[in-house]
């Protein structure tokens, strides 16, 4: 049979017998426990063997009063052994009974009469007078049972009892004792032990400070998996870089997925029939046109920067400008088409702003190709900027995603000049890697837009970056949203001094 | 953009410099190296420098950059005799054409392959894939001059490179493979450009095919090279650029006089052109104050030079200089970026978040506490995954054209569908599984595409329910929007009838929230309820 644990109060009551069978009136004493908690659980424990509960009736006595047999032989011993009657039955009282208590001690052979010159004298006969009672009496004072009484004392007790001076109570009584399987179960290591905690269980915990067993289980046995809620890695970079930017002082900018042509494209001084504007390179919206573009303000200043270079001092592209090539709506293929609108909302003055957003590319998916992944672009607009600058704020840009060293290579973007290719030293791969591409914007971009201060402009794919953090080598996994990967992915590795 | 490969023999023999010190270099140009092997590196050049689209023109601005060999190199065009007739009747279809002679050229089989590899690069770079340019290489020996250039019809007829049998022009349209591929250039026209020699020998159908008579081989000793294009300089400029790569290959180039109906051009021009060098431009871009001497030391570097009235020289293949900044660039690229030093242009202000995406991004975060695992998918989705697998109309269907795959064809006015796709996508994997993603929806409205943020989650599990997705939902809206969320019955196209509600907050319906209706779960094959809620976020503030 299972056995149920014991209960912290059984297992205090089966404690407190182990000395001997008690009441039950002594076993609330020694416990501290309600008279009514133990109750209960002497009715459990005997339920279940562990004590066995004896009902009996008893008469308990109880002095109430002293003789004044006492009291005589105390005041003759305070006499020195010699004292009057007269003094006696003064000290004693007539009224407490003293002629009683003076016959009373004469036959107990305790004190004898005799005539003296001033009268009758009591003297003492023997010098342990009245100690038997007296120890009697005290005794009687704190209550006993009657079965308890010595054989010899019998007498004595029913004398004083029929004198009124002892009670004599009948009642009932439990005493319990411990059983052989109490005091096993008491010191039983294989106690079982509770499977699970309950209120009741913890109050009863509370009230006798006696610690439960709570069942042994198998703590090296594997626990279903947990897996808290987590953001997507992508998040967790861009929040990192987002963090970068602030502490280096630029603002956030958002701006649109769907940009016309104008901003992605021709604002950027690049050709309309430029091998990027192709449908297989960028995704164009299908039949839809922002129609408001028109040539005139900033748009005519761009399409003639196309043409034939505007007020710029350069050539041009030399070809025929064509608006509707402007309007189509296209998918962003950069950032640049937000921070270029940025660069024209400055109107040249110093302005540090950034975004981190998605951009679109129309490619097949391979290990190393999405057709949507993000861009983390910025723009210094500030007099007496130069490509020096550029290094100094990639340096520390590149620095504070954990990148040690930066350096250039030429390259080529239509909106740019000088243009570059960032190189960044990666310590964790010990290589120089490519990290996107940086340059100044050409006046050919900035000048139709009315800024004619330097614009110091950089970017680069934040995926690369966490492919690199997470030592991943197929692209497409950070988009699969395999949930086993995203639950068990690694973390991206923090940066050092941000902020 | 166009790759390039160099065999470390030839460049060596060219510049005298190893292989380490080119390999060191190739990037100080602009070159990516894409790989290498013991003989041989692959290098990848950006489009704006079509004169690198020979191992020629890399030597020549190797020798440049190590200062070996400095300034603008000199290319000598001697007077030729060669005439081209150009006819008017290929006015509006292509009418511009330049040439060159070449003779005593030596082709070994390596510089043929670098010359058919330039001239497959300018086709697609500079001449648009042969729309604006096309250029043919002919054996100088089978030519003879007057080559005339003009219109014939569709029955004409001639033998195509790689074929000994004649083929009419529309056979040749229909079953060659550059007929296929460029055809569509000539498309609508019935003036197709022939180039024909003095005896009646096809020397090309441009921008189409050359033909068979004049092939280039090994044994070739002297080369006609012909450039037709829709726009005259671009076709001045790839032919400057073959001729410095034939110069540079050894050979001596003559002259060819182009007769148009009104004017005579000879080609190619090879004379340097002239800028105006900004040196005060070029010192502020750059941040380097350098002396006069010393720019135009860098520029000798580049190849470029400055003459003595304060001119940039620039040769002729250099097509890519439009503004004094060109300039600038290749004073820094003589100089040598690897010399200069960065400095940091502090900053006054302190950066600030978008409050917009600063308030999304908080609500992303609580999805995370919640329990949710944030997933990524693409704006680019599919029919079945937007439409179909929902029963729903695609009428409002914003397309993106032309897209290389159909998984990515059309932007998404909804994130249920992409979680609906990561969930089908998850089967084998552990439930409960409680997913959300924030991203940007498309939808039309008049003639616009508007965007907006949107925060979608689901919850996939054998109790899901909609009590839960509310309960989460109200959490969202508390402890975000601080406000009670109200749910009043509605319909979606993704949630059973029943079951699905409005989302309410301060009396505007922000979202949906409901279960999910069986047949969408079936349809993306998932065997537990699904349960979630999508709400339109509308940013704070727009910076």
């Amino acid at each position: 049979m299972e056995k149920t644990p014991l209960h912290p109060i059984e297992r205090k009551v089966l404690a407190s017998l182990a000395d001997g069978p008690k009441l039950l009136e002594a076993i609330v004493a020694s416990t501290g426990l309600l008279p009514d908690q133990v109750r209960r659980s002497i009715s459990w424990l005997s339920s279940k063997g562990l004590v066995t509960a004896t009902e009996a009736s008893s008469t308990e006595l109880k002095a109430t009063g002293r003789p004044a047999e006492l009291t005589l032989v105390e005041k003759v011993k305070e006499m020195g052994g010699e004292a009057s009657v007269a003094y006696l039955r003064n000290a004693v009282g007539e009224d407490k009974g003293f002629s009683a208590a003076m016959g009373r001690a004469i036959s107990a052979g305790w004190v004898e009469v005799k005539e003296g010159m001033m009268g009758q004298i009591v003297l003492l006969k023997d010098k342990e007078a009245g100690r038997s009672l007296e120890a009697l009496v005290d005794l009687l004072k704190g209550g006993v049972s009657e079965a308890s009484v010595a054989p010899e004392q019998r007498s004595t007790v029913a004398d004083l009892v029929k004198r009124g001076l002892v009670e004599r109570n009948e009642s009932k009584t439990v005493s319990v004792a411990i059983t052989q399987d109490g005091t096993e179960a008491v010191n039983s290591v294989e106690d079982q032990g509770f499977d699970r905690l309950t209120s009741e269980i913890l109050s009863a915990v509370r009230a006798t400070g006696v610690e439960v067993k709570l069942r042994p289980i198998d703590v090296a046995a594997s626990a279903p998996a947990f897996h808290p809620g987590r953001r997507h890695p992508v998040k967790e970079l861009i929040a990192e870089v987002r963090e970068v930017y602030l502490s280096m002082g630029f603002a956030e900018i958002a701006g649109e997925a769907v940009q016309p042509a104008l901003w992605n494209f021709d604002a950027l001084f690049t050709p309309q029939d430029h091998p990027a504007r192709e449908l297989q390179d960028t995704f164009y919206v299908k039949g839809m046109r922002d129609e408001s573009i028109a040539r005139t303000g900033e748009v005519a200043n761009i399409a003639a920067a196309h043409e034939s270079g505007w007020r710029t001092g350069s050539k041009g592209w030399r070809y025929k400008w064509n608006v509707e090539e402007a309007r189509r709506l296209v998918l962003r293929t950069h950032n640049t088409a937000v921070t270029v609108q940025a660069t024209r909302d400055s109107k040249g003055a110093e302005t540090r702003v950034f975004s981190v957003a998605r951009v679109y590319r129309n490619e097949n998916l391979d290990y190393k190709h999405l057709a949507e992944l993000h861009q983390m672009e910025g723009i210094v607009v500030g007099e007496g900027l130069s490509l020096r600058d550029l290094m100094g704020v990639l340096t520390k840009f590149y620095g504070k995603l954990g990148m040690s060293g930066v350096k250039l290579w030429p390259s080529y973007f239509p909106y740019t000049e000088p243009s570059m290719q960032v190189m960044v030293y990666y310590d964790k791969v010990g290589k120089w890697l490519e990290m996107g591409g940086a340059g100044m914007f050409r006046p050919e971009v900035t000048w139709p837009l009315g800024v004619k201060t330097p614009v110091i402009a950089w970017g680069c794919g934040l995926e690369r970056l966490l492919m690199l953090r997470l030592g991943m080598d197929d692209i497409r996994e950070l988009y699969n949203n395999d949930l086993r990967w995203l639950r068990e992915r690694g973390e991206i590795a923090s940066t050092q001094d941000l902020l | 953009m166009p790759v390039l490969k160099i065999y470390f023999s030839r460049i060596q023999r060219m510049s005298g410099l190893s292989r380490e010190r080119v390999l060191d270099r190739l990037p100080y140009l602009g070159l990516d190296i894409e790989g290498t092997d013991d003989e041989s590196v692959r290098i990848e050049y950006n489009p704006n420098r079509p004169d690198f689209s020979t191992d020629y023109g890399v030597a020549r601005a190797l020798v440049g950059l190590v200062g070996k060999e400095t300034g603008v190199p000199e290319y000598r065009v001697s007077a030729g005799r060669g005439r081209i007739i150009a006819d008017r009747s290929l006015a509006k279809v292509r009418p511009y054409i330049a040439g060159v002679v070449a003779r005593r050229i030596r082709l070994d089989d390596e510089t043929i392959r670098q010359l058919i590899s330039m001239q497959e690069d300018l086709h697609n770079g500079l001449g648009r894939k042969r729309r604006k340019v096309a250029i043919g290489l002919h054996d100088l020996e089978a030519v003879g001059f007057p080559v005339r250039y003009s219109a014939k019809a569709g029955d004409f007829a001639f033998a195509p490179l790689g074929s000994n049998e004649e083929m009419t022009v529309a056979e040749i349209l229909a079953r060659t493979e550059t007929g296929r591929a460029y055809g569509h250039i000539l498309a609508g026209t019935e003036a197709y450009p022939m180039l024909i020699d003095s005896t009646g020998t096809v020397l090309s159908f441009p921008p189409i095919i050359n033909g068979q008579k004049t092939k280039v081989g090994k044994g070739t000793r002297g080369l006609f090279v012909d450039v037709t294009s829709t726009d005259q300089r671009l076709g001045d400029e790839a032919l400057a650029i073959v001729s410095c790569a034939l110069a540079d290959a050894g050979a001596t180039l003559e002259s060819v006089t182009v007769s148009y109906a009104r004017t005579k051009v000879v080609t190619p021009d090879l004379t340097p052109a002239r800028m105006k060098f900004d040196l005060r431009l070029a010192g502020s871009l750059t941040g380097l104050s350098l002396s006069k001497a010393e720019a135009s030391d860098a520029l000798r570097k580049s190849r470029l030079d400055v003459d003595p009235r304060g001119f940039a020289v620039i040769p002729r293949y250099r097509v890519d200089i439009l503004h004094p900044v060109d300039l600038a660039e290749e004073v820094v690229i003589g100089y040598g970026l690897d010399k200069m030093t960065p400095v940091y242009p502090p900053s006054g202000d302190a950066g600030r978040y978008d409050r917009g995406l600063a308030s999304v991004d908080a609500m992303s975060l609580t999805m995370a506490e919640a329990g949710y695992n944030e997933t990524m998918s693409f704006d680019l989705v599919d029919d079945a995954t937007l439409y179909r697998n929902f029963g729903r109309s695609s009428e409002a269907r914003l397309e993106v054209d032309n897209p290389r795959t159909a998984e990515h064809s059309l932007l998404r006015d909804s994130l249920l569908p992409s979680l609906m796709a990561v969930l089908g996508r998850n089967t084998k994997n552990e439930y409960p599984q409680r997913v959300y993603e924030v991203g940007t929806v498309f939808r039309r409205s008049g003639g616009r595409v508007v965007e907006s943020t949107s925060l979608a989650a689901l919850s996939a599990h054998s109790s899901s329910s909609f009590t839960e997705a509310k309960m989460h939902l109200e959490a969202l809206v508390r402890r975000q929007l601080g406000e009670a969320a109200e749910t009043r019955p509605a319909g979606h196209w993704a949630f059973a009838e029943g079951r699905c509600a409005e989302v309410v907050v301060k009396g505007v319906t922000i979202g949906h929230v409901g279960e999910v209706k069986p047949g969408a779960l079936a349809a993306f094959g998932l065997g537990v309820g699904v349960c979630g809620f999508e709400l339109g976020l509308k940013p704070r503030t727009r910076a």
